[in-house]
């Protein structure tokens, strides 16, 4: 057992090296940031919210219902219904329930004509679980249904 | 004269206690303050992921092992997952998505003892070494954002390779955090491990002996603790770990204190192999070509293992010959080390239940799976 002297020595010599340590990091930048009104950059490959982006030289959509995105979702969050034949065939429906979505990225990977993709949006949230059901009009905006929830300060 | 009346008194630690690291109850057994017995009751966070998987084909299982499993090592999930099919069904892996698994499977190992070092110091008090922690941890979220699109759950890792390359000048970013990571670990040992506070908070404290470590079969750095050298990536090379150069840290204390050294100088390590398989990363492709998504495994079955965070993680896959697998095994390191926190705790006062509970590192959803 050390002494009461030697342990009293350790004590201030450990309360020491930890707040020179502390006082070390407060000099260097911060790393935090004041989230809902400062927001922050997300990458490229970020998986975010999806969308069905339209062809902007036909203004159709990209979409050629090979339904293989319907078929490789894990969760099977996504709807696809057609009608007409051959060059005539159109997409009646195009449902994603953003709540079941995992966001893995397995839609985007199959889609042969880059129909679906992903968005740099990270603020899915809504006060009603209904607003998460996408339809083919909201994918095409591909943009959250509700305003993002701001936060208290504004 | 006639002695004072005494008797047992148990008390429930859980499922919401803050300090449980997930929803575990405890049934603590009391003599005063000694504790005579613990009963870990699990099964509050159970999903089921095994059934599941037998419902999924393989590209989506990695998806569900991301999340179903140890969600603070998604990407060691999906390796343990993937290794099995890949085994079984013969896939080849090009050599530079192998060593970018390796990076990506340390760098996650980096990410999961940070959150441990992190939420083990509030259990004992230290809440500067938990902001610090989480502020290094960020670092490396962002390195998996800029790569795979997610930070938490990736599904990165596909049948024969990976999803997409390293976007460019990723490597000097990684290399950059290594260099930047190796100095905060010097912090962290400053701020920590002479802290006489810290010390006697773990030194000593909750032992599991050898004997007893092999008996309950715990694994990883609970049982590297307690003298035990038993790593998978040595004993059983996968993927890049045969070509590059590692300790494998080993203490034979076997207290809190051994196991909080155990998983510092793994980080250390870990930064080590990162560096190493940077500098040999080949050029090539990252994925091997006709790898169908649906892929359907040969009939037959496989035991593989992969070295998760918590330790040996196993998975036992039997196939039919079909496009889903017709069962799935998870051995879940952290299940079999819980077994092993009722040894330990015998013995010990109330106020060391925190202290050894977080010294094993136990994630909930893998307890239960």
């Amino acid at each position: 057992m050390p002494s009461l002297l030697q342990r009293t020595a350790e004590a201030v010599q450990g309360l020491v090296t930890g707040l020179g340590i502390t006082f070390q990091n407060l000099t260097r930048p911060k790393v935090t940031l004041l989230y809902p009104l400062e927001k922050s950059n997300v990458s490229p490959r970020w998986h975010g919210l999806l969308a069905l982006p339209v062809d902007t030289e036909t203004g159709n959509d990209k979409c050629i219902i090979c339904f293989q995105c319907e078929r490789i979702c894990p969760s099977r969050c996504i709807h696809i219904e057609a009608t007409g034949k051959g060059k005539e065939r159109v997409l009646t429906r195009f449902d994603i329930e953003m709540d079941k979505c995992q966001y893995c990225g397995l839609c985007v990977e199959v889609c042969p004509t880059e129909a679906i993709v992903f968005t740099p949006h990270y603020e899915a949230s809504t006060y009603n679980r209904a607003n998460l059901l996408y339809t083919l009009e909201d994918l095409h905006r591909a943009a959250p249904k509700e305003p993002v929830a701001r936060g208290i300060l504004r | 004269m006639r002695s004072l009346r005494t008797e047992e008194l148990i008390l429930n630690m859980g499922p919401q206690h803050p300090s449980t690291h997930g929803v575990l109850r405890l049934v603590v057994t009391l003599d005063g303050e000694n504790i005579v017995e613990v009963q870990p009751d699990i099964g509050y966070l159970h999903s089921s992921v095994e059934k599941m998987m037998e419902h999924r084909n393989y590209t989506q299982n990695i998806a569900l092992a991301d999340r179903g499993m140890d969600y603070l090592a998604a990407l060691v999930n999906e390796m343990a997952v993937l290794r099995a099919a890949e085994t079984l069904a013969d896939v080849p892996v090009p050599e530079r998505a192998r060593y970018i698994r390796t990076i990506f499977m340390e760098l996650q190992r980096l990410a999961s003892h940070l959150l441990w070092l992190g939420t083990y110091g509030i259990d004992l008090g230290a809440f500067t070494a938990f902001l610090w922690c989480m502020r290094e941890r960020e670092l490396i979220m962002d390195l998996f954002e800029s790569v795979t699109g997610g930070r938490l759950h990736h599904v990165y890792f596909r049948l024969g390779g990976v999803n997409e390359d390293l976007p460019p000048g990723w490597t000097d970013r990684c290399r950059e955090f290594c260099h930047y990571f190796l100095n905060r670990l010097d912090e962290y040992h400053k701020l920590l491990t002479g802290n006489p506070i810290w010390k006697a908070r773990t030194q000593g404290v909750g032992v599991l002996t050898r004997e007893q470590a092999i008996a309950f079969g715990a694994c990883g750095p609970v049982a590297r603790a307690s003298g035990l050298a038993w790593d998978v990536r040595k004993s059983h090379p996968y993927e890049a770990y045969d070509r590059v150069e590692f300790q494998v840290p080993v203490y034979t204390e076997g207290d809190c204190y051994a196991r909080y050294l155990v998983r510092m100088d793994e980080m250390r390590e870990s930064t080590r192999i990162i560096l190493q398989c940077l500098d040999q990363l080949p050029e090539g492709e990252v994925r091997a070509p006709r790898v169908p998504l649906n892929l359907k495994v040969p009939a037959g079955e496989v035991y593989t293992r992969v070295e998760s965070p918590r330790g040996d993680l196993g998975i036992h896959l039997v196939s039919t010959g079909g496009e889903f697998p017709w069962r799935v095994k998870i051995r879940a390191p952290s299940f079999v080390n819980l077994h092993a926190l009722t040894e330990m705790m015998r013995g010990w006062k109330v106020a060391d239940i925190i202290a050894i509970l977080g010294s094993i590192d136990i994630v909930l959803a893998d307890v239960d799976r």
